[in-house]
């Protein structure tokens, strides 16, 4: 009797580690040529992240009048990467995309194991000698700039707009980890509050997690200690602990990768955003399309996927002359005459920390 | 640099950080002390925040949401006890299971009660708003924004440390999972089932680690993110193992993780070098192994923690 009992809790015990490893996916139906699949890897964020993740599935989503099913897969961990995107690609999907920059050598990989699948990466750059893979790139340092320059400008000149702002002209970011496309957000966010005004401090907390909340708040309390009225976390789901404490403690804060303020009206000033769906979209585009490019695609402002989310609450409060200095920005941007850096080490003069 | 208010606010975060960990190494002593081995504390705690932060939204009453993340803490861990004591598995492996099934179902729940993975919504109050400044005492210097103003799991975690203590020294029962952990044949001899006693003592474990969670969710934060534990529990542990399976040791060497962890935070803040900031994040993590590999030596675990303990009835 007891050996009988022993079986099946060893039993369900083992059923309990299968069943634990990630979401299930719906029976594989090859892809046919009127329904394709369109499939995505998160990386271990997962989805439900409020930006990157959710992003990359959006623009899955929106390929659904393309004719694609979107199909995803969660990683709980690095070790995951591999075997999620092979899996999906051996499913019969017709295009699986990567998420994040942690994905790089697991989708190229994949991609050369794959070769009759299209691959895409979120955030991951191209290779010359894998032509099913597409990388995507974005120019997150311009919507950090734009960010910047808000920040900049309402943390010291415009502090009495708001009971939220202090007279001290200090901001704070919150990284996730130091990985490409958050270092761009802060360098983008450093040069554009030095570009509106020098004296700002930028204090920079690093929390080493994308999806550590507690330790996201603490990174914020500390800097609102010194004196931060705008907190800027680049860092996922680590963020949104950020941006509660900045709520709780009556200061204002700048979103990330999609519009946030959702997250906290009363807080989220504006957020800097990148337009992944859409990037994806236009990826699930070429497909049908029949032009799919592989190496590297850039997103920008010229692409209209880098920017600004509307202020929303703010919008009243925000003074005109800082929407102005956003505009000026943008243009400047555009034309070229504003040049802004993407790594720490152009900007070390810069960085006071 | 050094000033007044630095200090005070380096000090009154220690105390934020240490409180989960203080709470699931607590627990995690118990259960130790009755001899059953549990590195499932960071699974509990996940099970305890996600269910904290589910059922205070579910109810709009976050003390219902603590009161469900105690229970079903205590809940998942009787998994753990059946597995260890009647079934006389191994005690690390089956905790080992129990972790990666609490991050599995939580994500799987997740889907089915909020509809989507990730992160649940906020949960409308949250602990952190019952901020009670005990009158008097909290206008000591220091000692009283950090021990004396607080939120409720906070001031819990102080009362159960020293509960603890003297439950485990002063009562019969303290006795008894104790002697569970160090000669069980002395116990069961005299007629007390070392059975009941382990199966308490993991018991206890789950209740304490549940609370854990729940301040994680839905007291130091206001909603339950998949992963956000981020190994606190096993944190827990070591503060267990350096604080010599003592209930106050076990929440003083979890105070001193939580300092270190604040520590880094405002040394990041403060920091004009290039030092590369993961040096700055791996900095409590070193501490806990300096401290763990500095103390082990003089920690002593009970005697027979770990070891399997079963009657062979001459009838079966």
């Amino acid at each position: 009797m007891k050996k009988i009992l022993s079986v099946s809790v060893v039993l369900l015990l083992a059923a309990a580690v299968v069943f634990a490893g990630g979401q299930g996916e719906k029976p594989a139906a090859k892809g046919k040529a009127e329904t394709r699949i369109a499939a995505m890897a998160t990386d271990v964020g997962g989805l439900g992240d409020k930006s990157f993740n959710d992003g990359a599935y959006a623009g899955l989503v929106m390929g659904k009048d393309l004719g694609f099913e979107a199909r995803v897969i969660e990683s709980n961990q690095q070790t995951d990467y591999i075997p999620n995107l092979t899996g999906l690609a051996e499913d019969g999907s017709d295009v699986v995309f990567a998420v994040g920059f942690l994905m790089e050598e697991a989708v190229k990989e994949s991609a050369k194991m794959n070769p009759d699948t299209y691959f895409g990466g979120i955030d991951i750059g191209g290779d010359p000698d894998i032509p099913n893979f597409q990388g995507i790139l974005y120019r997150e340092e311009q919507s950090g700039f734009l960010a910047g320059i808000v920040a900049g400008l309402m943390t010291s000149k415009y502090a009495d707009a708001s009971p939220k702002l202090n007279p001290d002209p200090v901001v704070g970011v919150v990284l996730g980890m130091l990985v490409p496309p958050v270092e761009r957000y802060e360098v983008g966010f450093i040069q554009g509050v030095k570009y509106v005004d020098p004296k700002v401090r930028v204090l920079s907390v690093t929390v080493g997690d994308f999806a550590d909340q507690a330790r996201g708040r603490e990174a914020a309390v500390a800097m609102i200690e010194q004196g931060a009225d705008i907190i800027f976390p680049a860092a996922g789901l680590t963020g949104l602990g950020s941006i509660q404490a900045a709520r709780e403690n009556g200061v204002l804060a700048i979103g990330v990768d999609v519009d946030q303020n959702n997250v906290a009206p009363d807080t989220v000033l504006t957020s800097a955003i990148k337009k992944i769906p859409e990037s994806v979209y236009v990826v699930l585009e070429s497909i049908v399309n029949g032009n799919f490019e592989g190496g590297t695609k850039v997103y920008g402002l010229a692409e209209d996927a880098a920017g600004l989310a509307p202020f929303h609450g703010f919008e009243g409060m925000v003074p005109q002359a800082v929407k102005d200095a956003v505009e000026k920005a943008k243009a400047g941007i555009l034309s070229g005459d504003i040049k802004i850096a993407t790594s720490r080490s152009e900007i070390k003069d810069l960085i006071d920390k | 640099m050094f000033d007044y208010d630095l200090i005070v606010n380096l000090l009154v975060a220690m105390i934020r950080n240490a409180t989960p960990i203080a709470l699931a190494a607590v627990g995690a002593v118990i259960c130790e002390r009755s001899g059953i081995v549990n590195i499932a504390m960071e699974g509990i705690m996940i099970v305890g925040a996600f269910v904290a932060a589910i059922v205070a939204g579910a109810t709009g009453n976050p003390w219902i949401g603590l009161l469900a993340a105690i229970f079903f803490g205590g809940f998942f861990s009787l998994l753990h006890a059946f597995a260890t004591v009647s079934l006389h598995l191994d005690h690390v492996v089956s905790g080992a299971v129990l972790n990666v099934l609490a991050l599995g179902i939580t994500a799987y729940l997740m889907i089915l009660i909020v509809g989507h993975p990730g992160t649940t919504d906020s949960v409308p109050i949250s602990l952190g708003a019952y901020r009670w400044a005990i009158p008097g005492l909290s206008r000591i210097p220091i000692l009283g924004r950090m021990f004396f103003d607080q939120t409720p799991i906070v001031y819990f975690s102080f009362v159960l440390v020293a509960f603890f203590t003297w439950f485990l020294n002063r009562t019969k029962l303290g006795l008894h999972v104790r002697a569970a952990g160090e000669h069980p044949l002395a116990l069961e001899t005299i007629g007390v089932s070392v059975y009941k006693m382990r199966y308490f003592g993991v018991f206890v474990s789950g209740l304490v680690g549940g609370m854990a969670g729940a301040y994680l969710s839905i007291e130091g934060n206001v909603s339950f993110t998949e992963g956000m534990t981020g190994g606190r529990g096993f944190i827990a542990m070591a503060a267990m193992i350096s604080g010599g399976w003592h209930p106050i040791g076990a929440f003083l060497a979890a105070l001193f993780f939580g300092f270190a962890d604040a520590l880094q935070v405002r040394l990041q803040v403060f920091d004009t070098t290039n030092i590369p900031e993961e040096l700055f994040i791996i900095l409590p993590y070193v501490l806990t192994v300096v401290a763990v590999a500095g103390l082990v030596r003089r920690s002593r675990p009970p005697k027979a923690v770990g070891t399997d303990f079963m009657i062979e009835r001459t009838d079966d």
